[in-house]
């Protein structure tokens, strides 16, 4: 029997910077798509621009980024470009590991929530779905 | 007439500019609120007829995005520009989905002039999605004068690829007997030119032999195809598909109006049938359950009891 | 057992013990008794009883003998212990200058070279998004980087590794420097950390610079040039730990080894080169997981498969082609945030599982690897902790201590089974080469890692502090120290002594350079790897010589598996 599904949540699950260990981001995207979701899934090393092009594109309610390393310092920049594309109502779940220290900045800079190793399945897939419906229900109002 | 909302001008007004965020928001609103924004999409529908659609299908494996990365370089040399559809199989048993053929067309992903879009069935039969002629007038309309749509095409259901592409491209991989086989059933038949992709490979020669004797099985009446080698990864045979493809759309264009005519009536005549048998099959129908039972008791014939359906649907 | 023995299997044994006793003498620097705390003398290999020898000689031999089972050497570790090589690199060259002599003073003998994560993606400083530059690695992209790196360190006699993949320009500049200090590459040791491309493909992307054919050509090349010009050198690691960590199970992780293994000899023999000459120089990496016995079996099964490999497949005649010879790394997909100090108990375990399965280096992680580069504290702990299972829990004094078990000796037999499995499967794809290039490995890899994964998500498979055992929220990142990060002035003043060496050098030279690089690359003939240590002598940098390779021998992305 088919599932019919109208409105999938469409998340980008991406990484940017240098770090290439995307074993992590392969089983969250496994997850997501288990409960339902559109997953749109790129290799590692994008650039900026392109995962702005791709949000854009795509129309994807979040991004998720899968950071190990020191990647999570270029998500500011990434954050402002996001804002000059003039995509304002695109949620940015993080994954992954970033020190203590470097969490507020990161929320600062408008990143909605960080999610730690040892998240659980269940937490990550909720918290997803729950930017994912702020995000579409920001974006009614775009194109008036 | 109804008059478009606002909010539908102002995205009609971007699309018509080749705005990219208007194209990703229009395309989400074909795929989810088709009847709703019909009004949109009437207004579009005039401008379009006039892009070149390129289907191209074949078993999971085969080198679909590949080709495709390749063909769209090809296409982008000519100054053609570019929209790729993307559609994925969605998870029977979750209705998510991973798409990911856009993947292996990375290399595209800062180019103006060329726009991909990856769609999940949702749970749609047939390879494609309910409203993907609307996302392809969607692209057409915001600048896109060549649309590839990629599916997955195995058997006899995935096929309805045929329906929108006025040119069809079906890959295979040589030696592959099991996707020769199953290219039989059905995905063969819609053919209008045939990829041996990954010709490096063992037995590509062979495998092409096969297809040209299984195509002069078709009806004399049935549509011609051509079979080609392609080794995607090299980009050898590209540029000879281009212009088999080119060829094939010159030869059926030459009646645009006979082309687009035949593609609205199968339009309609495909999305007349959905309906009818979404309606029929609905809740309590007791004219329906009537013919049902004159049936069984071998009253009438099936086709009088088919008749006499299509009756009740017209009044 | 119970079996009767024949007289000749008890004489071949008898003798077989004989030439064990007399290498081993030979080889023992020290001939000093060891006593166990109970006063009782440990002798240094246990074995059966002679009337049990039976099948002994075929699957287990004495160390140093084929198969290899109990150890590559006579004497192991009670002759000469594990040498103790800890990955470090971080910063500016002579960030990484500070911290190797450091480890240096404090007796190290082996050191290493980890690259900045923008030199693994191939490119200069000057091209990078400054907050990423240095954080993992240190930022070499000049021969003269590598001078300033080692400068006090007499790289005649200090073994070195590069982890450095395709085109092994890490290794070049090695070479440039030592033609710099007059010393001979004749006395240049270490090894090609990452010349296992194969691994890369599958497993760890990041370290995946050119095209699978490219990276294949490059190989044989670096081998070929290394055999002739620098005999000291390692030229080939084959990777076991990307895969495992990448979530492939230790049987897997050893089978797809042992079969890049392979396909590295087959495409060396293709060359035309001897085998007794090349295998030799064929060396391994494998992660250690917490699975104590069963790295200890995956090891011993590992070295009897490979022995008997590099004869069969490969034509080794001599004992030096067929040793299998590791180094080891504890397991960082073993490590959790959660709870970090519990690393340390983690790191000891691992390192023990290593060191009775026969390795020989070893490199321990530290505690906080989780979340950045070592801070010299949990470094410090690393450390000890090695000097302590050395010095102070015996763990030299017998080889193949394990060896008779019941259990390991049957694990031992069954890992070996699932290893060739493994290994069959690979070759009914048509060798490694075929099997990655068609994702056959990746996907084998993937269902082992969402296995694994729903194990732990079921709370199947326990992890202390993460899905058990577990602590208020507060307890984690406060035991951590603070994250270091490289100081910005000196990555910005590195960044712009690149930009004037660039305006600064004869440009000339460096384009004649690049231009041979270029035409040797499409040579079927021509060593690339020299064309890289010539281009490299004369100003080339890093980043070019690896755009300058991308563009003539491809630049290939990993294919992906969904």
């Amino acid at each position: 029997m088919n599932v019919v599904n109208q409105t999938p949540y469409r998340i980008l699950v991406t990484k940017i910077g240098l770090d290439g260990h995307d074993r992590g981001s392969r089983i969250v995207a496994a997850y997501l798509r288990d409960a339902g979701m559109e997953v749109i899934y790129t290799p590692p090393w994008q650039a900026l621009d392109d995962v702005v092009r791709l949000a854009g594109d795509e129309d994807v309610d979040v991004i998720g980024i899968s950071s190990l390393s020191t990647d999570h310092l270029i998500i500011p920049d990434l954050m402002s470009r996001l804002v000059a594309a003039g995509l304002l109502n695109i949620r940015v779940v993080v994954g992954g590991i970033v020190p203590n220290e470097e969490l507020s900045m990161l929320l600062e800079s408008g990143v909605s929530a960080i999610l730690g190793p040892g998240t659980d399945r269940a937490t990550i897939v909720e918290q997803v779905k729950h930017y994912a419906a702020a995000a579409r229900h920001d974006r009614e109002t775009e194109f008036t | 007439m109804d008059v478009l909302e606002p909010k539908q001008r102002s995205l009609l007004k971007a699309l018509e500019a080749g705005d990219r965020r208007a194209i990703g928001r229009a395309i989400t609103l074909a795929e989810t609120n088709s009847t709703r924004a019909g009004s949109l999409f009437r207004e579009i529908q005039p401008s379009t007829g006039h892009g070149h659609i390129i289907g191209i299908t074949g078993p999971p494996g085969s080198g679909k995005s590949t080709l495709i990365d390749e063909l769209i370089s090809a296409l982008r040399k000519l100054s053609h520009t570019v929209a790729v559809i993307a559609v994925d199989p969605s998870s029977p048993i979750s209705g998510g989905a991973i798409l990911g053929d856009r993947l292996r067309m990375a290399s595209h992903n800062a180019d103006e002039g060329v726009f991909i879009r990856s769609l999940s069935t949702r749970g749609h039969l047939g390879g494609l999605t309910p409203s993907v002629h609307n996302v392809a007038n969607i692209l057409e309309f915001a600048g896109f004068n060549h649309i590839i749509l990629e599916t997955v095409g195995t058997g006899q259901s995935e096929i309805e690829i045929a329906d929108i592409a006025q040119t069809t491209v079906v890959l295979c991989t040589p030696g592959a007997g099991d996707d020769v086989q199953a290219l039989k059933a059905g995905v063969l038949e819609i053919a209008d030119i045939l990829v041996v992709n990954k010709e490096d490979l063992h037995g590509a020669d062979k495998t092409v032999q096969l297809l040209k004797a299984m195509l002069t099985l078709r009806a004399p009446g049935h549509k011609k195809a051509q079979v080609i080698k392609t080794c995607a990864t090299t980009g050898r045979g590209i540029d000879e598909l281009v212009t088999l493809i080119k060829h094939h759309y010159t030869k059926i264009s030459r009646n645009t109006d006979k082309m687009l005519r035949e593609k609205s009536r199968r339009l309609l005549a495909t999305k007349a049938a959905a309906l009818l048998i979404q309606e029929l099959l609905d809740a309590s129908n007791s004219e329906l359950d009537t013919i049902c039972a004159a049936f069984e008791r071998g009253e009438r014939t099936l086709a009088q009891c088919v008749r006499e359906v299509l009756k009740l649907k017209s009044h | 057992m119970g079996q009767r023995t024949n007289p000749e299997s008890t004489d071949l044994y008898d003798q077989s013990r004989t030439q064990w006793e007399k290498e081993y003498d030979r080889d023992i620097q020290s001939g000093d008794t060891v006593q166990n705390r109970s006063g009782i003398p440990i002798q240094p290999l246990y074995g059966p009883a002679r009337e049990t020898a039976g099948s002994y000689l075929d699957t287990l031999g004495f160390p140093g003998q084929e198969p290899y089972t109990r150890g590559i050497y006579p004497t192991m570790h009670r002759g000469k212990s594990w040498s103790q090589r800890q990955l470090i690199g971080q910063g500016t060259p002579d960030e990484y200058n500070e911290r190797v002599l450091k480890l240096i003073d404090a007796g190290t003998t082996a050191i290493s070279l980890i690259p900045c994560n923008s030199v693994y993606r191939g490119n200069d400083c000057d091209d990078v998004p400054q907050p990423l530059l240095g954080t993992c690695g240190t930022v070499i992209n000049t021969a003269g980087h590598m001078d300033s790196a080692l400068d006090g360190v007499d790289i005649g006699s200090i073994s070195t590794a590069m982890n450095d993949p395709s085109p092994f320009t890490l290794l070049s500049f090695v070479l440039n420097t030592a033609d710099r200090r007059g010393v001979s590459w004749q006395q240049i040791s270490g090894t090609s950390n990452q010349s296992d491309y194969l691994s890369h493909y599958v497993a760890n992307h990041m370290f995946f610079r050119l095209s699978l054919e490219g990276a294949r050509r490059i190989l044989v090349d670096h081998i070929a040039f290394c055999l002739e010009q620098v005999p000291h050198w390692n030229p080939l690691s084959v990777v076991g730990q990307h895969m495992q960590q990448a979530g492939a199970t230790p049987a897997e992780a050893m089978g797809f080894t042992l079969s890049s293994a392979l396909q590295y000899g087959r495409d060396c023999l293709n060359r035309g080169m001897d085998p007794d000459d090349f295998l030799p120089r064929f060396t391994f990496f494998f992660d250690i997981s917490l699975s104590l016995f069963e790295e200890v079996a995956k090891f011993r099964a590992g070295r009897r498969i490979w022995a008997r490999l590099t004869q069969n497949e490969l034509g080794a005649t001599t004992s030096r082609a067929r040793r299998f010879k590791f180094h080891g790394q504890t397991s960082g997909a073993d490590l959790t945030l959660q709870q970090p100090l519990n690393n340390i108990a983690r790191v000891s375990t691992q390192a023990i599982a290593g060191i009775l399965g026969g390795l020989q280096s070893l490199h321990t992680d530290s505690y906080d690897e989780v979340i950045n580069v070592p801070n010299e504290h949990p470094a410090r702990i690393a450390v000890a902790t090695q000097n302590i299972l050395r010095e102070e829990a015996g763990l030299c004094d017998v080889i193949d201590p394990l060896g008779g078990s019941w259990y390991v000796e049957e694990l031992t037999d069954q890992m070996e089974t699932k290893i060739l499995d493994v290994m069959d499967v690979v070759e009914n794809e048509g060798g490694m080469f075929r099997a990655v290039e068609s994702g056959l490995v990746q996907r084998m890899i993937g269902e082992s890692a969402l296995n694994w994964q729903s194990r732990v998500d079921s709370g199947k498979q326990k992890i202390v502090g993460v899905n058990c055992y577990r602590t208020p929220k507060t307890d984690g990142q406060e035991t951590m120290p603070p994250t270091v990060r490289p100081a910005t002035e000196k990555m910005n003043a590195h960044v712009e002594q690149l930009r004037r060496f660039k305006r600064e050098r004869n440009q000339t030279e460096v384009n004649y350079s690049l231009d041979k690089l270029r035409r040797a690359a499409n040579s079927k003939d021509d060593n690339v790897f020299s064309g890289v240590v010539e281009a490299t002598a004369s100003g080339v940098t890093h980043g070019e010589v690896v755009s300058c390779l991308r563009e003539e021998l491809g630049f290939g992305h990993p294919l992906i598996v969904e």
